[in-house]
């Protein structure tokens, strides 16, 4: 197994600190916040889940914390990695923690990879840059990192270039990639959305077998509730922006309480429903980020809104379990859920007025 | 392989329809023999029936027009280009053509490397810097460049630096070291150059911005690789392919214009050789020329694509 | 600056229209101006020529004192006329066989585009020196020369163009109807055409005057009566550059802002039809 550490690395315990992060771009149309006051903690060798819809600002989010945005994007608040404020004014340059401390695992591995660079020359890339490795050593590496994620023949694949790997191959080279230097905190955005269903079991398997044995953090983006269930220890949910829901993975799924998260755990297909079973998606469109609304963001497609979910955003409300934390006037559980779920039932029109 | 057959047969047969074009255009604008010997073909001067009748057998002149297309054809191919009639002792004319091949090469040769020096780096600064004022300042440029009639230019170079500023000389001999010409070829050199680089330079940054939106520059970007290492070793070579195509296309497009800037910075080129065989009403010199200029063109055209294949694996067959 | 397609044609579009009409006015109307006689020759006693511009030269004057103002106005007649002529052959001449063949596609495209590229095989220049010095070189043919030069060019952006729309739904939908094929080509491709075609004559305008000023460059312009080239020319020379240069940058400044102005206004239309091509 390949591994290397250096000093100054935080071992074990609280790896990341994210307070307050606000993201907004500037457009054409005016600033769009894209990321809405996120508070989240990560503790070294834990999993951490993002879910959400597209335009949930979920990939903001992952990018906003690593620092990798267009310069027409502006952060806020404070990103603690480590000892470093990475937004403070003695704030480090990332392009020395990208790749060594922290890295990122792409959506898409055909666009992904430079066409016209070799496997084992993209690999080599950051062992050059932050190791300082000779091209004979950061090629030997390379291939031991090609079979640390079980590609076969891993001496011939790296003189090859891209195009000649299949999908699947080419999301390991970029594991092998984003794992090169060791780094503590990985971000893996969409890692299988582009993959055959096979394939995808393999590549989680892979994040998490590279996650035990490096004790490495793990950020998972997706809108796949499915890919976060058995290989996450935390879940965020995402909602306009906003961190609507965070729980351990347990928790959420058992207790969850923002009607959100409950939808999409309803929109989910299950093999136990009749075939033709009509799908439960959300009605409506997530909201316009140019224009966001007042109260609660998803407040227009709620099945259990009232006034107050319309005029007053929700705050982030502890539950039971100390961490666990969700936003909703009147979340699953509550005497107006129940009321509301009663009427439903009832036959009744869904969003009531009191 | 397969595709290397074709292509060759393909330019093989573009070459024929040129020479026939060209031979057509000897043979029936006007009278053969008029074109061929100038004013002397009507003369009745005993010299000037001589070179008649040589005219006549050397451009067999009284066979059927397509059998003498086969023979100037072969000749052609052979090497044999004529004789110039113009000239005292009726020289060959692949004797002028080697003694000014070799100056319009190097003119062009230069030009092509000036140009892509110039061009590589602007387009670099300009896709880092895109639509920040110091880039629409060069595009600005650019298009100034670009509307500039090459013989304007010269002109204006040839006003700045060869006379005011007197850092290039004006006039050649043909005796001069190797060196020497070079640098006597630097002026001329840059007129071709400075259109054909603001072109270059447009297309390469348009391709630059493109290639840097894609994914895997941000990917080198999440890998700590620093931002002009992205630039040159990321970026830059899948950005290359149109500007090495329109670099290639564009050899023949500055064969043509080089033509012009031959005559008047007076490089004793195969530009002002024709220019003087119109003078002297040489035409047989002016039609080798011809043919050699486009054979060389549409080679090029060939060349490109082998090139091309090299740089982009996924062409290769 | 066709890099940002922009909505409007902008301001600096029609000042560049406005120097084309100017200038086109002042050619046309040139016999009738207030201008100098191009060929008078304005000796001053005393003085050798040529002369600095001055109050009564605008543009001074050449070595023989003719003034160089009045003769670069009439040499906008020469130049601008070939210029027009020349594309207007081509386009007629070129954008029908152009369209045409990317209509009927089969044998005659092939034909056709094989033609077409055999045209496009010669360096610019060199078939235009090898025709003019073939044939005299009088005011028409110089303009046609330079006009079956640009059939080709031309002819190849019609029948691109005319191919990709005649993929489209409308002309599916106009067969469908029973319309010929000449009606077709007529009625719905031809104005489809005709934008990036305008777009095409503007530059390929540009494009035949400065040929026009290479060939004069060559010696192989109009025989008679003052060019642009034909004066840059004569000022270019080393003796002349270094103690009259006004000879050849008076007519080099006009002919610059032309054929900018023409590339410019191409430019712009180009980018102009091409935001709707893609609302399309």
């Amino acid at each position: 197994m390949t591994s290397l550490q250096t000093d100054g690395r935080v071992a074990d315990g609280r790896l990341l600190t994210v307070e307050d992060l606000r993201t907004t771009f500037a457009t054409e149309r005016g600033p769009v916040c894209a990321v809405d006051g996120v508070s989240l903690t990560l503790d070294r060798g834990q999993a951490l889940g993002i879910v959400g819809e597209s335009g949930s600002g979920k990939t903001v989010l992952s990018r906003s914390i690593m620092g990798l945005l267009p310069s027409t994007a502006r952060r806020e608040g404070n990103i603690w990695f480590g000892d470093q404020d990475l937004l403070g004014p003695n704030a480090p340059d990332m392009s020395r923690l990208w790749g060594r401390e922290m890295s990122m695992v792409f959506q898409n591995p055909m666009v992904s990879l430079n066409p016209v660079m070799r496997i084992g020359e993209q690999i080599a890339e950051p062992l050059r840059i932050h190791l300082g490795m000779s091209r004979r050593d950061a090629k030997a590496t390379a291939i031991r990192l090609l079979r640390d994620v079980r590609i076969p023949e891993p001496d011939r694949r790296v003189d090859q270039y891209p195009h000649e790997l299949s999908g699947g191959m080419r999301q390991r080279v970029m594991i092998a990639i984003a794992l090169a230097c060791g780094p503590t905190l990985l971000f893996a955005d969409e890692p299988t959305t582009a993959l055959d269903v096979t394939v995808q079991a393999q590549i989680l398997e892979l994040i998490a077998e590279q996650r035990a044995e490096r004790n490495m953090s793990v950020v998972l983006v997706t809108h796949d509730l499915g890919v976060v269930a058995g290989h996450t220890d935390v879940i965020a949910v995402m909602y306009g922006g906003r961190l609507v829901e965070i729980a351990p993975t347990k928790v959420l799924f058992s207790q969850m309480r923002m009607p959100y998260t409950e939808a999409l755990l309803q929109s989910i297909p299950r093999l136990d429903q009749k075939s033709h079973t009509r799908l439960n998606a959300i009605p409506g469109r997530p909201p316009d980020l140019h224009d966001p609304p007042r109260g609660c963001a998803f407040a227009p497609r709620c099945a259990f809104v009232r006034d107050r979910c319309r005029e007053e955003a929700p705050p982030l409300a502890t539950a039971e379990n100390p961490d666990h934390k969700f936003a909703c006037w009147y979340p699953v559980g509550s005497p107006e859920y129940h009321e509301t779920k009663e009427r439903i039932s009832a036959g009744l029109e869904i969003g009531s007025t009191s | 392989m397969n595709y290397w057959v074709q292509r060759l047969t393909a330019s093989l047969m573009l070459l024929l329809a040129v020479s026939m074009l060209t031979f057509a255009a000897m043979n029936l604008l006007g009278d053969p023999l008029f074109n061929i010997l100038g004013p002397a073909a009507a003369d009745t001067k005993p010299e000037s029936l001589e070179k008649v009748a040589a005219a006549k057998e050397l451009y067999y002149l009284d066979r059927p027009l397509p059998e003498r297309y086969v023979r100037w054809l072969g000749d052609m191919v052979t090497g044999d280009f004529g004789v110039q009639f113009g000239s005292t002792g009726q020289p060959p004319v692949s004797e002028l053509v080697k003694e000014r091949f070799p100056r319009s090469l190097t003119l062009l040769v230069m030009a092509q490397l000036l140009a892509a020096m110039i061009a590589i780096p602007w387009a670099l600064i300009s896709a880092a810097r895109a639509n920040k004022p110091a880039d629409r300042i060069s595009t600005v440029n650019s298009f100034l460049l670009i509307a500039m009639p090459n013989f304007a230019l010269a002109v204006i170079l040839k006003y700045v630096f060869g006379i005011k500023l007197g850092w290039f000389p004006l006039t050649f001999k043909a005796t001069d070291p190797w060196l020497t010409r070079v640098y006597q070829t630097f002026l001329p050199a840059l007129t071709i150059a400075l259109p054909a680089a603001a072109v270059y330079q447009r297309l390469l940054r348009t391709d630059l911005i493109t290639t840097l939106q894609e994914d895997f520059i941000l990917m080198a970007r999440s890998k700590g690789v620093g931002r002009r290492r992205v630039l040159f070793k990321h970026a830059l070579r899948p950005s290359l392919f149109s500007f090495i195509t329109v670099f290639g296309i564009n050899t023949g497009t500055l064969i043509g214009g080089s033509l012009i800037v031959e005559n008047i910075f007076r490089i004793p080129g195969l530009g002002s050789a024709i220019v003087e065989a119109i003078l002297r009403e040489d035409f047989p010199v002016v039609l080798a020329i011809v043919m050699i200029i486009t054979t060389a063109f549409v080679l090029v055209n060939v060349l490109v694509d082998a090139v091309y294949t090299l740089i982009d694996p996924r062409v290769r067959r | 600056m066709s890099d940002t397609i922009n909505r409007r044609l902008g301001p600096l579009f029609w000042i560049a229209v406005g120097w084309l009409v100017l200038i086109s006015l002042l050619a046309l109307l040139a016999p009738w101006l207030p201008i100098k006689d191009p060929d008078a020759y304005y000796l001053v006693r005393g003085e050798r020529p040529p002369y600095a511009p001055s109050a009564t030269h605008w543009f001074g004057t050449d070595q023989d004192a003719r003034d160089m103002f009045a003769r670069t106005i009439f040499g906008a007649r020469v130049s601008l006329v070939i210029g027009f002529v020349a594309i207007a052959f081509g386009m007629l001449v070129g954008g029908t066989t152009g369209v045409v063949a990317g209509y009927l596609r089969g044998r005659t495209d092939r034909i056709v585009s094989f033609v077409f590229i055999v045209f496009l095989s010669f360096p610019s220049l060199v078939l235009a020196i090898l025709i003019t010095a073939l044939l005299d070189r009088g005011l028409v043919t110089i303009a046609l020369t330079l006009g079956v030069l640009a059939v080709a060019p031309v002819g190849r952006l019609a029948r691109a163009t005319t191919l990709s729309f005649a993929e489209r739904e409308f002309v599916t939908a106009a067969r469908a109807i029973g319309a010929g094929d000449r009606r077709i080509i007529i009625r719905e491709l031809l104005p489809n055409v005709v934008i990036p075609m305008g777009a095409l004559a503007l530059l390929g305008m540009a494009v035949a005057i400065v040929a026009e000023g290479g060939l004069a460059f060559l010696g192989l312009s109009v025989e008679k009566g003052p060019t642009w080239g034909k004066l840059i020319l004569i000022g270019a020379g080393s003796r002349e550059l270094e103690k009259s240069p006004w000879i050849a940058f008076g007519p080099i400044i006009i002919l610059f802002i032309t054929v900018l102005s023409l590339n410019y206004a191409g430019d712009r239309v180009r980018s102009y039809f091409d935001v709707r091509e893609i609302g399309l």
